[in-house]
Protein backbone atom coordinates (compact mmCIF):
# COMPACT_ATOMS: atom_id res chain seq x y z
CA UNK A 1 0.00 0.00 0.00
CA UNK A 2 1.60 3.19 -0.99
CA UNK A 3 1.95 6.03 0.91
CA UNK A 4 -1.10 7.92 -0.96
CA UNK A 5 -3.49 5.25 -0.43
CA UNK A 6 -3.18 5.22 3.33
CA UNK A 7 -3.26 9.22 3.31
CA UNK A 8 -6.49 9.11 1.59
CA UNK A 9 -7.87 6.43 4.04
CA UNK A 10 -6.76 8.77 7.11
CA UNK A 11 -8.81 11.19 5.34
CA UNK A 12 -11.82 8.55 5.13
CA UNK A 13 -11.59 8.02 8.67
CA UNK A 14 -11.31 11.39 9.41
CA UNK A 15 -14.82 12.47 7.53
CA UNK A 16 -16.26 9.83 9.42
CA UNK A 17 -15.21 11.06 12.16
CA UNK A 18 -16.01 14.62 11.67
CA UNK A 19 -19.21 13.90 10.59
CA UNK A 20 -20.39 11.87 13.39
CA UNK A 21 -18.62 12.93 16.13
CA UNK A 22 -21.02 13.58 18.22
CA UNK A 23 -22.21 9.40 18.42
CA UNK A 24 -18.35 8.94 19.06
CA UNK A 25 -16.95 11.97 21.23
CA UNK A 26 -20.18 13.73 22.22
CA UNK A 27 -22.03 10.49 23.58
CA UNK A 28 -19.08 9.30 25.81
CA UNK A 29 -17.86 13.02 26.65
CA UNK A 30 -22.12 13.96 28.21
CA UNK A 31 -21.79 10.24 29.73
CA UNK A 32 -18.31 10.53 31.32
CA UNK A 33 -19.71 14.26 32.44
CA UNK A 34 -22.70 12.68 33.62
CA UNK A 35 -20.90 10.03 35.98
CA UNK A 36 -18.42 12.88 37.51
CA UNK A 37 -21.47 14.81 38.42
CA UNK A 38 -23.09 11.71 40.03
CA UNK A 39 -19.86 10.57 41.84
CA UNK A 40 -18.84 14.57 43.41
CA UNK A 41 -22.74 14.10 44.61
CA UNK A 42 -21.86 10.83 46.04
CA UNK A 43 -18.81 11.66 47.82
CA UNK A 44 -20.55 15.62 49.05
CA UNK A 45 -23.22 12.96 50.84
CA UNK A 46 -20.10 11.02 52.39
CA UNK A 47 -18.54 12.19 55.28
CA UNK A 48 -15.26 12.70 54.95
CA UNK A 49 -13.98 9.91 57.49
CA UNK A 50 -16.21 7.41 55.05
CA UNK A 51 -14.34 8.24 52.23
CA UNK A 52 -10.92 7.95 53.74
CA UNK A 53 -11.68 4.55 55.02
CA UNK A 54 -12.98 3.59 51.54
CA UNK A 55 -9.74 4.75 49.91
CA UNK A 56 -7.79 3.19 52.68
CA UNK A 57 -9.54 -0.07 51.87
CA UNK A 58 -8.66 0.20 48.23
CA UNK A 59 -5.17 1.05 48.83
CA UNK A 60 -4.58 -2.20 50.65
CA UNK A 61 -6.38 -4.35 48.13
CA UNK A 62 -4.93 -2.68 45.19
CA UNK A 63 -1.01 -2.77 46.39
CA UNK A 64 1.81 -4.72 44.94
CA UNK A 65 -1.11 -6.57 42.75
CA UNK A 66 -0.32 -7.60 38.84
CA UNK A 67 -2.35 -4.77 37.22
CA UNK A 68 -3.35 -6.74 34.48
CA UNK A 69 -5.05 -8.92 37.54
CA UNK A 70 -6.97 -6.54 38.91
CA UNK A 71 -7.90 -4.62 35.55
CA UNK A 72 -11.39 -6.95 35.55
CA UNK A 73 -11.89 -4.28 38.87
CA UNK A 74 -12.51 -1.60 36.36
CA UNK A 75 -14.79 -3.71 33.78
CA UNK A 76 -17.88 -2.74 35.63
CA UNK A 77 -17.23 0.72 35.38
CA UNK A 78 -16.91 0.67 31.70
CA UNK A 79 -20.56 -1.32 31.09
CA UNK A 80 -22.51 2.23 30.81
CA UNK A 81 -19.43 2.93 28.05
CA UNK A 82 -19.90 0.23 25.88
CA UNK A 83 -23.72 0.51 25.61
CA UNK A 84 -23.26 3.93 24.67
CA UNK A 85 -21.17 2.70 21.94
CA UNK A 86 -22.90 -0.67 20.74
CA UNK A 87 -26.03 1.89 20.66
CA UNK A 88 -24.17 4.57 18.79
CA UNK A 89 -22.52 2.00 16.35
CA UNK A 90 -25.89 0.45 15.38
CA UNK A 91 -27.40 4.27 15.02
CA UNK A 92 -24.17 4.86 13.13
CA UNK A 93 -24.18 1.90 10.63
CA UNK A 94 -27.57 2.14 9.58
CA UNK A 95 -27.81 5.75 8.56
CA UNK A 96 -24.49 5.88 7.05
CA UNK A 97 -24.89 5.10 3.69
CA UNK A 98 -28.52 6.33 3.65
CA UNK A 99 -27.68 9.80 5.13
CA UNK A 100 -25.67 11.50 2.27
CA UNK A 101 -28.11 9.92 -0.18
CA UNK A 102 -30.67 11.67 1.39
CA UNK A 103 -28.94 15.24 1.65
CA UNK A 104 -27.27 14.78 -2.31
CA UNK A 105 -23.87 14.92 -0.71
CA UNK A 106 -23.45 11.58 -2.37
CA UNK A 107 -22.88 13.19 -5.48
CA UNK A 108 -20.01 15.05 -4.11
CA UNK A 109 -18.60 11.94 -2.52
CA UNK A 110 -19.08 9.86 -5.75
CA UNK A 111 -17.48 12.35 -8.02
CA UNK A 112 -14.09 11.79 -5.94
CA UNK A 113 -11.46 9.07 -6.91
CA UNK A 114 -12.75 6.84 -4.22
CA UNK A 115 -13.77 3.13 -4.67
CA UNK A 116 -17.19 2.16 -2.62
CA UNK A 117 -15.16 -0.32 -1.46
CA UNK A 118 -12.98 1.88 0.48
CA UNK A 119 -15.98 4.11 1.76
CA UNK A 120 -17.77 0.79 3.30
CA UNK A 121 -14.72 -0.38 4.25
CA UNK A 122 -13.60 3.40 6.08
CA UNK A 123 -17.16 2.24 7.82
CA UNK A 124 -16.45 -0.84 8.78
CA UNK A 125 -13.33 0.35 10.17
CA UNK A 126 -14.30 3.10 12.31
CA UNK A 127 -16.84 0.88 14.03
CA UNK A 128 -14.54 -1.92 14.89
CA UNK A 129 -11.48 -0.11 14.94
CA UNK A 130 -11.72 3.85 15.64
CA UNK A 131 -14.44 4.26 17.56
CA UNK A 132 -13.62 2.32 20.90
CA UNK A 133 -10.47 4.41 20.26
CA UNK A 134 -12.17 7.46 21.17
CA UNK A 135 -14.22 5.96 24.15
CA UNK A 136 -11.25 4.33 25.86
CA UNK A 137 -9.84 7.66 25.52
CA UNK A 138 -12.55 9.37 27.26
CA UNK A 139 -13.33 6.57 30.02
CA UNK A 140 -9.16 6.89 30.49
CA UNK A 141 -9.67 11.13 30.90
CA UNK A 142 -12.80 10.23 33.38
CA UNK A 143 -10.39 8.12 35.43
CA UNK A 144 -7.52 10.50 35.93
CA UNK A 145 -9.47 13.15 36.82
CA UNK A 146 -10.82 10.74 39.68
CA UNK A 147 -7.12 9.54 39.89
CA UNK A 148 -6.38 13.08 40.84
CA UNK A 149 -9.36 13.94 42.81
CA UNK A 150 -8.44 10.64 44.81
CA UNK A 151 -4.78 11.89 45.33
CA UNK A 152 -5.58 15.06 46.45
CA UNK A 153 -7.60 13.87 48.80
CA UNK A 154 -5.19 11.38 50.07
CA UNK A 155 -2.80 13.91 50.45
CA UNK A 156 -4.84 15.92 52.44
CA UNK A 157 -6.01 13.08 54.62
CA UNK A 158 -2.73 11.09 54.83
CA UNK A 159 -3.36 8.07 53.18
CA UNK A 160 -0.16 5.95 51.54
CA UNK A 161 -0.85 6.49 47.91
CA UNK A 162 1.20 3.77 46.63
CA UNK A 163 -1.71 1.67 46.72
CA UNK A 164 -3.63 4.15 45.22
CA UNK A 165 -1.06 4.22 42.23
CA UNK A 166 -1.48 0.10 41.80
CA UNK A 167 -5.10 1.24 41.15
CA UNK A 168 -5.02 3.53 38.96
CA UNK A 169 -2.54 1.16 37.07
CA UNK A 170 -4.95 -1.32 37.18
CA UNK A 171 -7.41 1.37 35.84
CA UNK A 172 -4.98 1.93 33.01
CA UNK A 173 -4.96 -1.84 32.30
CA UNK A 174 -8.46 -2.44 32.30
CA UNK A 175 -8.53 0.15 29.44
CA UNK A 176 -6.80 -2.25 27.32
CA UNK A 177 -9.49 -5.05 28.15
CA UNK A 178 -12.32 -2.66 27.42
CA UNK A 179 -10.63 -2.02 23.88
CA UNK A 180 -10.27 -5.54 23.26
CA UNK A 181 -14.25 -6.28 24.12
CA UNK A 182 -15.72 -3.94 22.07
CA UNK A 183 -13.02 -4.57 19.04
CA UNK A 184 -13.85 -8.29 19.70
CA UNK A 185 -17.42 -7.79 20.44
CA UNK A 186 -18.18 -5.62 16.49
CA UNK A 187 -16.10 -8.48 15.04
CA UNK A 188 -18.72 -11.28 16.88
CA UNK A 189 -21.48 -9.12 15.66
CA UNK A 190 -20.21 -8.42 12.49
CA UNK A 191 -23.15 -9.84 10.37
CA UNK A 192 -25.29 -7.22 12.19
CA UNK A 193 -22.81 -4.58 11.05
CA UNK A 194 -23.21 -6.00 7.71
CA UNK A 195 -27.07 -6.30 7.34
CA UNK A 196 -27.02 -2.44 9.03
CA UNK A 197 -24.95 -0.99 6.35
CA UNK A 198 -26.96 -3.61 3.33
CA UNK A 199 -30.29 -1.51 4.35
CA UNK A 200 -28.31 1.79 4.48
CA UNK A 201 -27.11 1.74 1.09
CA UNK A 202 -30.51 0.12 0.22
CA UNK A 203 -33.38 1.79 1.38
CA UNK A 204 -34.62 4.90 -0.33
CA UNK A 205 -36.35 5.80 3.59
CA UNK A 206 -36.20 4.92 6.72
CA UNK A 207 -33.39 2.23 6.86
CA UNK A 208 -33.73 0.96 10.45
CA UNK A 209 -37.18 -0.07 9.55
CA UNK A 210 -36.11 -1.82 6.33
CA UNK A 211 -33.22 -3.64 8.01
CA UNK A 212 -35.77 -4.67 10.98
CA UNK A 213 -38.65 -5.46 8.91
CA UNK A 214 -36.72 -7.91 6.25
CA UNK A 215 -35.25 -9.85 8.68
CA UNK A 216 -38.67 -10.12 10.60
CA UNK A 217 -39.85 -10.98 6.99
CA UNK A 218 -37.25 -13.06 6.25
CA UNK A 219 -37.51 -15.37 9.78
CA UNK A 220 -41.54 -15.30 9.70
CA UNK A 221 -40.66 -17.14 5.88
CA UNK A 222 -38.68 -19.72 7.31
CA UNK A 223 -41.37 -20.20 9.87
CA UNK A 224 -44.09 -20.64 7.29
CA UNK A 225 -42.40 -22.00 4.53
CA UNK A 226 -40.33 -25.07 6.43
CA UNK A 227 -41.65 -24.85 10.20
CA UNK A 228 -37.90 -24.81 11.31
CA UNK A 229 -36.17 -21.52 13.14
CA UNK A 230 -32.91 -21.69 12.23
CA UNK A 231 -32.23 -17.88 11.81
CA UNK A 232 -33.86 -16.79 14.85
CA UNK A 233 -32.25 -19.63 17.04
CA UNK A 234 -28.86 -18.73 15.22
CA UNK A 235 -29.26 -14.92 16.25
CA UNK A 236 -30.20 -15.42 19.42
CA UNK A 237 -27.43 -17.66 20.35
CA UNK A 238 -25.06 -15.02 18.92
CA UNK A 239 -27.08 -12.21 20.63
CA UNK A 240 -27.58 -13.41 24.04
CA UNK A 241 -24.14 -14.63 25.06
CA UNK A 242 -22.43 -12.31 27.27
CA UNK A 243 -19.44 -13.50 26.99
CA UNK A 244 -18.82 -12.06 24.06
CA UNK A 245 -19.39 -8.54 24.57
CA UNK A 246 -17.19 -8.70 27.85
CA UNK A 247 -13.54 -9.96 28.59
CA UNK A 248 -12.42 -10.33 32.37
CA UNK A 249 -9.34 -12.27 31.62
CA UNK A 250 -6.68 -11.69 28.75
CA UNK A 251 -6.32 -15.40 28.48
CA UNK A 252 -9.21 -15.73 26.85
CA UNK A 253 -8.60 -12.83 24.43
CA UNK A 254 -7.42 -15.31 21.43
CA UNK A 255 -10.28 -18.18 22.14
CA UNK A 256 -12.66 -15.37 21.39
CA UNK A 257 -10.88 -14.24 18.42
CA UNK A 258 -10.38 -17.55 16.80
CA UNK A 259 -12.55 -20.15 16.86
CA UNK A 260 -15.36 -21.36 14.31
CA UNK A 261 -18.61 -19.41 15.37
CA UNK A 262 -16.34 -16.05 15.08
CA UNK A 263 -15.12 -17.31 11.51
CA UNK A 264 -18.72 -18.00 10.59
CA UNK A 265 -19.84 -14.73 11.51
CA UNK A 266 -17.22 -13.17 9.90
CA UNK A 267 -17.96 -14.83 6.52
CA UNK A 268 -21.42 -13.89 6.63
CA UNK A 269 -20.82 -10.51 7.74
CA UNK A 270 -18.50 -10.10 5.25
CA UNK A 271 -20.74 -11.51 2.47
CA UNK A 272 -23.82 -8.62 3.67
CA UNK A 273 -20.36 -5.84 3.88
CA UNK A 274 -20.02 -6.78 -0.14
CA UNK A 275 -23.69 -6.31 -0.63
CA UNK A 276 -23.37 -2.84 0.45
CA UNK A 277 -20.63 -1.85 -1.52
CA UNK A 278 -22.56 -3.42 -4.46
CA UNK A 279 -25.66 -1.32 -3.19
CA UNK A 280 -23.50 1.75 -3.28
CA UNK A 281 -22.24 1.60 -6.77
CA UNK A 282 -25.41 3.04 -8.11
CA UNK A 283 -26.92 5.70 -6.49
CA UNK A 284 -30.04 5.97 -8.44
CA UNK B 1 -10.57 14.79 -33.36
CA UNK B 2 -10.65 12.44 -31.12
CA UNK B 3 -14.06 12.11 -28.84
CA UNK B 4 -13.65 12.29 -24.69
CA UNK B 5 -17.16 10.73 -24.70
CA UNK B 6 -18.77 8.08 -26.68
CA UNK B 7 -21.99 6.47 -26.19
CA UNK B 8 -24.12 4.65 -28.38
CA UNK B 9 -27.85 3.31 -27.57
CA UNK B 10 -27.63 4.25 -23.93
CA UNK B 11 -31.23 3.38 -22.23
CA UNK B 12 -32.06 3.69 -18.81
CA UNK B 13 -35.56 2.78 -17.76
CA UNK B 14 -37.38 3.82 -14.27
CA UNK B 15 -40.31 0.90 -14.83
CA UNK B 16 -42.61 1.76 -17.66
CA UNK B 17 -41.08 5.55 -17.73
CA UNK B 18 -37.34 5.42 -20.25
CA UNK B 19 -35.50 8.07 -19.02
CA UNK B 20 -32.97 7.48 -21.85
CA UNK B 21 -34.60 6.17 -24.75
CA UNK B 22 -31.30 5.17 -27.25
CA UNK B 23 -28.97 7.97 -26.35
CA UNK B 24 -26.26 8.42 -28.97
CA UNK B 25 -23.56 11.11 -28.08
CA UNK B 26 -19.90 12.05 -29.31
CA UNK B 27 -18.49 14.50 -27.33
CA UNK B 28 -15.12 15.73 -28.91
CA UNK B 29 -11.82 16.44 -26.38
CA UNK B 30 -11.52 20.47 -26.36
CA UNK B 31 -14.89 21.47 -26.78
CA UNK B 32 -17.31 22.85 -24.38
CA UNK B 33 -20.30 20.83 -25.26
CA UNK B 34 -23.57 22.13 -24.42
CA UNK B 35 -26.56 19.16 -23.16
CA UNK B 36 -29.66 21.56 -23.51
CA UNK B 37 -33.18 19.79 -22.56
CA UNK B 38 -36.44 20.69 -20.56
CA UNK B 39 -36.68 19.77 -17.12
CA UNK B 40 -37.07 16.16 -16.96
CA UNK B 41 -35.53 15.31 -20.57
CA UNK B 42 -33.15 12.98 -19.20
CA UNK B 43 -29.84 15.66 -19.14
CA UNK B 44 -28.98 14.55 -15.13
CA UNK B 45 -29.83 11.13 -15.82
CA UNK B 46 -27.26 11.15 -19.35
CA UNK B 47 -24.83 13.11 -16.82
CA UNK B 48 -24.64 10.73 -14.02
CA UNK B 49 -24.17 8.00 -16.61
CA UNK B 50 -21.26 9.69 -17.36
CA UNK B 51 -19.65 9.66 -14.41
CA UNK B 52 -20.66 5.68 -13.49
CA UNK B 53 -23.58 6.70 -10.81
CA UNK B 54 -26.41 5.47 -13.25
CA UNK B 55 -26.55 2.23 -14.12
CA UNK B 56 -27.36 2.83 -17.97
CA UNK B 57 -27.72 -0.36 -21.04
CA UNK B 58 -25.47 0.55 -24.36
CA UNK B 59 -22.02 1.10 -25.11
CA UNK B 60 -20.36 3.99 -22.99
CA UNK B 61 -16.78 5.02 -22.99
CA UNK B 62 -15.52 8.16 -20.75
CA UNK B 63 -12.03 9.13 -21.36
CA UNK B 64 -11.07 6.04 -22.60
CA UNK B 65 -12.39 4.38 -19.34
CA UNK B 66 -16.19 2.32 -19.16
CA UNK B 67 -17.71 4.74 -15.91
CA UNK B 68 -19.91 1.52 -14.67
CA UNK B 69 -16.78 -0.61 -14.01
CA UNK B 70 -14.24 1.91 -13.23
CA UNK B 71 -16.06 5.20 -11.57
CA UNK B 72 -13.16 5.95 -9.20
CA UNK B 73 -10.43 5.64 -11.48
CA UNK B 74 -12.76 7.84 -13.97
CA UNK B 75 -12.74 10.33 -11.26
CA UNK B 76 -8.83 10.94 -11.48
CA UNK B 77 -9.81 12.44 -14.62
CA UNK B 78 -13.36 13.79 -14.31
CA UNK B 79 -14.77 16.57 -12.18
CA UNK B 80 -18.28 16.64 -11.52
CA UNK B 81 -20.49 19.94 -10.82
CA UNK B 82 -24.34 19.26 -10.02
CA UNK B 83 -26.60 21.95 -9.01
CA UNK B 84 -25.88 24.04 -5.89
CA UNK B 85 -25.61 22.15 -2.55
CA UNK B 86 -24.76 18.53 -3.27
CA UNK B 87 -21.26 19.67 -1.27
CA UNK B 88 -21.64 18.12 2.63
CA UNK B 89 -23.19 20.65 5.12
CA UNK B 90 -21.44 19.62 8.09
CA UNK B 91 -17.71 20.34 6.52
CA UNK B 92 -16.36 23.50 7.04
CA UNK B 93 -14.67 24.91 4.06
CA UNK B 94 -11.35 24.12 4.88
CA UNK B 95 -12.40 20.88 5.71
CA UNK B 96 -13.66 20.28 2.43
CA UNK B 97 -9.84 21.75 1.07
CA UNK B 98 -8.37 19.21 3.38
CA UNK B 99 -10.58 15.94 2.03
CA UNK B 100 -10.25 17.07 -1.42
CA UNK B 101 -6.21 16.84 -1.21
CA UNK B 102 -6.13 13.82 0.56
CA UNK B 103 -8.28 11.77 -1.60
CA UNK B 104 -7.90 13.07 -5.19
CA UNK B 105 -3.98 13.12 -6.35
CA UNK B 106 -4.55 15.88 -9.19
CA UNK B 107 -5.28 18.71 -6.57
CA UNK B 108 -3.48 21.83 -6.01
CA UNK B 109 -4.20 23.32 -2.57
CA UNK B 110 -2.29 26.49 -3.42
CA UNK B 111 -4.57 27.29 -6.46
CA UNK B 112 -7.28 26.53 -4.51
CA UNK B 113 -6.53 28.83 -1.77
CA UNK B 114 -5.89 31.73 -4.49
CA UNK B 115 -9.41 31.01 -6.08
CA UNK B 116 -10.66 31.36 -2.83
CA UNK B 117 -8.90 34.27 -1.65
CA UNK B 118 -10.58 36.37 -4.48
CA UNK B 119 -14.13 35.58 -2.51
CA UNK B 120 -15.38 36.45 0.44
CA UNK B 121 -15.98 32.68 1.54
CA UNK B 122 -14.84 32.47 5.25
CA UNK B 123 -12.65 29.98 5.58
CA UNK B 124 -13.95 28.49 9.10
CA UNK B 125 -17.44 28.73 7.81
CA UNK B 126 -19.78 25.34 7.70
CA UNK B 127 -21.06 24.84 4.59
CA UNK B 128 -24.86 25.07 5.87
CA UNK B 129 -23.79 28.69 7.40
CA UNK B 130 -22.76 29.73 3.18
CA UNK B 131 -25.38 31.37 0.73
CA UNK B 132 -26.38 29.35 -2.25
CA UNK B 133 -23.60 31.43 -4.32
CA UNK B 134 -20.36 31.17 -1.89
CA UNK B 135 -21.43 27.00 -2.36
CA UNK B 136 -21.00 27.07 -5.59
CA UNK B 137 -18.21 29.73 -5.89
CA UNK B 138 -16.71 26.84 -3.27
CA UNK B 139 -17.80 24.34 -5.60
CA UNK B 140 -15.81 25.93 -8.25
CA UNK B 141 -12.92 27.00 -7.00
CA UNK B 142 -12.14 23.03 -5.75
CA UNK B 143 -13.12 21.69 -9.64
CA UNK B 144 -10.82 24.60 -10.86
CA UNK B 145 -7.81 22.81 -9.04
CA UNK B 146 -8.09 20.04 -10.03
CA UNK B 147 -6.36 18.82 -13.43
CA UNK B 148 -8.35 16.86 -15.30
CA UNK B 149 -9.43 16.01 -18.89
CA UNK B 150 -13.24 16.63 -18.70
CA UNK B 151 -15.60 18.74 -16.00
CA UNK B 152 -19.15 18.02 -16.09
CA UNK B 153 -21.22 20.58 -15.30
CA UNK B 154 -25.15 19.81 -14.36
CA UNK B 155 -27.44 23.12 -13.95
CA UNK B 156 -24.49 24.14 -12.24
CA UNK B 157 -26.17 27.94 -12.11
CA UNK B 158 -29.26 26.54 -10.92
CA UNK B 159 -31.29 29.00 -7.97
CA UNK B 160 -28.08 31.64 -8.68
CA UNK B 161 -28.88 35.52 -9.13
CA UNK B 162 -27.37 37.07 -12.31
CA UNK B 163 -24.17 38.20 -10.58
CA UNK B 164 -23.26 34.94 -9.26
CA UNK B 165 -24.08 33.30 -12.30
CA UNK B 166 -22.16 35.49 -14.70
CA UNK B 167 -18.98 35.32 -12.51
CA UNK B 168 -19.55 31.51 -12.41
CA UNK B 169 -19.18 31.37 -16.79
CA UNK B 170 -16.50 33.82 -16.61
CA UNK B 171 -14.29 31.94 -14.22
CA UNK B 172 -14.43 29.26 -15.94
CA UNK B 173 -13.95 30.52 -19.24
CA UNK B 174 -10.86 32.71 -18.27
CA UNK B 175 -9.54 30.90 -15.55
CA UNK B 176 -9.74 27.46 -16.17
CA UNK B 177 -10.99 26.44 -19.95
CA UNK B 178 -7.26 25.65 -21.51
CA UNK B 179 -8.47 24.41 -24.98
CA UNK B 180 -7.36 21.04 -23.88
CA UNK B 181 -10.06 20.46 -21.12
CA UNK B 182 -13.36 18.89 -22.37
CA UNK B 183 -16.39 20.83 -20.35
CA UNK B 184 -20.19 19.37 -21.01
CA UNK B 185 -22.56 21.81 -19.50
CA UNK B 186 -26.13 20.77 -18.63
CA UNK B 187 -28.78 23.40 -18.79
CA UNK B 188 -32.41 24.41 -19.05
CA UNK B 189 -31.29 27.92 -19.23
CA UNK B 190 -29.77 28.23 -22.54
CA UNK B 191 -29.15 32.29 -23.28
CA UNK B 192 -27.20 31.99 -20.49
CA UNK B 193 -24.04 29.65 -22.32
CA UNK B 194 -25.07 29.59 -25.80
CA UNK B 195 -21.31 32.40 -26.33
CA UNK B 196 -19.26 29.88 -24.43
CA UNK B 197 -20.43 26.77 -26.16
CA UNK B 198 -18.70 24.92 -29.52
CA UNK B 199 -21.02 21.63 -29.47
CA UNK B 200 -24.45 21.35 -29.16
CA UNK B 201 -26.43 18.59 -28.21
CA UNK B 202 -30.56 19.00 -27.46
CA UNK B 203 -32.22 16.07 -25.62
CA UNK B 204 -35.56 15.90 -25.17
CA UNK B 205 -37.35 12.67 -23.77
CA UNK B 206 -34.94 10.73 -23.60
CA UNK B 207 -34.08 11.27 -26.76
CA UNK B 208 -31.09 12.94 -28.18
CA UNK B 209 -32.61 15.91 -31.05
CA UNK B 210 -29.91 17.68 -31.92
CA UNK B 211 -26.37 17.23 -32.34
CA UNK B 212 -23.79 19.49 -33.61
CA UNK B 213 -20.72 21.79 -33.96
CA UNK B 214 -22.02 25.59 -33.43
CA UNK B 215 -19.82 26.24 -36.58
CA UNK B 216 -22.04 24.19 -38.17
CA UNK B 217 -25.48 25.23 -36.68
CA UNK B 218 -25.17 28.63 -39.64
CA UNK B 219 -24.86 26.12 -42.23
CA UNK B 220 -27.79 23.86 -41.31
CA UNK B 221 -30.36 25.77 -39.67
CA UNK B 222 -31.79 29.26 -41.41
CA UNK B 223 -34.92 31.10 -39.99
CA UNK B 224 -36.30 33.13 -42.11
CA UNK B 225 -38.81 36.21 -41.86
CA UNK B 226 -41.27 35.20 -44.65
CA UNK B 227 -43.12 37.70 -46.93
CA UNK B 228 -46.52 37.67 -46.74
CA UNK B 229 -46.92 36.86 -49.96
CA UNK B 230 -44.23 33.95 -50.11
CA UNK B 231 -46.11 32.06 -46.91
CA UNK B 232 -47.21 28.65 -49.24
CA UNK B 233 -44.14 28.26 -50.68
CA UNK B 234 -42.54 28.51 -47.45
CA UNK B 235 -44.76 25.83 -46.27
CA UNK B 236 -44.15 23.78 -49.32
CA UNK B 237 -40.53 23.34 -48.05
CA UNK B 238 -41.30 21.62 -44.57
CA UNK B 239 -40.12 24.15 -42.00
CA UNK B 240 -39.06 22.78 -38.79
CA UNK B 241 -40.71 25.46 -36.52
CA UNK B 242 -43.26 28.54 -37.41
CA UNK B 243 -43.57 31.55 -35.27
CA UNK B 244 -45.13 35.36 -35.38
CA UNK B 245 -42.33 38.26 -35.27
CA UNK B 246 -43.55 41.73 -35.62
CA UNK B 247 -46.57 40.50 -37.45
CA UNK B 248 -44.42 38.64 -39.56
CA UNK B 249 -44.21 35.07 -39.72
CA UNK B 250 -40.82 33.44 -39.60
CA UNK B 251 -40.38 29.95 -40.31
CA UNK B 252 -37.37 27.83 -39.10
CA UNK B 253 -35.60 25.43 -41.78
CA UNK B 254 -33.48 22.31 -41.53
CA UNK B 255 -30.78 21.76 -44.28
CA UNK B 256 -32.71 23.45 -47.07
CA UNK B 257 -30.87 24.95 -49.32
CA UNK B 258 -30.30 29.01 -48.62
CA UNK B 259 -30.29 30.13 -52.68
CA UNK B 260 -33.58 28.90 -52.57
CA UNK B 261 -34.82 30.33 -48.73
CA UNK B 262 -33.64 33.45 -49.98
CA UNK B 263 -36.42 34.19 -52.25
CA UNK B 264 -38.78 33.91 -49.51
CA UNK B 265 -37.47 36.85 -47.42
CA UNK B 266 -34.66 37.65 -44.67
CA UNK B 267 -32.16 35.14 -43.68
CA UNK B 268 -30.98 34.71 -40.07
CA UNK B 269 -28.89 32.35 -38.19
CA UNK B 270 -31.66 31.25 -35.39
CA UNK B 271 -30.30 31.95 -31.50
CA UNK B 272 -29.33 28.81 -29.81
CA UNK B 273 -32.85 29.67 -27.61
CA UNK B 274 -34.83 30.09 -30.52
CA UNK B 275 -33.52 26.24 -32.40
CA UNK B 276 -33.95 25.04 -29.05
CA UNK B 277 -37.77 26.10 -29.40
CA UNK B 278 -38.00 24.75 -33.06
CA UNK B 279 -36.63 21.34 -32.16
CA UNK B 280 -38.51 21.10 -29.30
CA UNK B 281 -42.15 21.95 -30.92
CA UNK B 282 -41.09 20.34 -33.82
CA UNK B 283 -40.10 17.07 -31.69
CA UNK B 284 -43.91 17.59 -29.17
CA UNK B 285 -45.50 17.64 -32.83
CA UNK B 286 -44.11 14.55 -34.28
Amino acid sequence: MDKFTLFQFYALLKREFLEHRNLFLGAPAVLAALILVAAIWIASQLEQAEIVKGMEYLSVLFDGLSPFDMAPFFMMLAIPFMITLYICSLIYLVNTLFQDRKEMSVLFWQSMPVSNFKTVLSKVVTVVVVAPIFYVAIIFALYLVGMIWLTVLGLINGVDLVGIGWMFLAAIASLLLIYLSTFIASLWLFPTLGWLLLFSAFARKTPALWAIGVFILVGFLEDFMFGSQYLANWVESRATNPNQYLIFDFHNVLDRLFNYDMLFGLIVGSILVAGAVYMRRFID
Amino acid sequence: MTNIVEATALVKSYGNFKALDGVDLAIPSGSISGLIGPNGAGKTTTLKSLIGLCDVEGELVVAGRDPRVSRHKLMEDVCFIADVGILPKWFTVNQVIDYVEAVHPRFDRKKAEKFLSTTDIPAKKRIKNLSKGMVTQLHLAMVMSIDVKLLVLDEPTLGLDIIYRKEFYDRLLNDYYDGNRTIIISTHQVEEIETLLSHLVFINKGKIVLDSQMSDIAEIYTEVLVDADMVQQADELKPIHIRTLLGKKSYTFEAVDKAQLQELGELYTPSVADLFVAKMSEDRHG
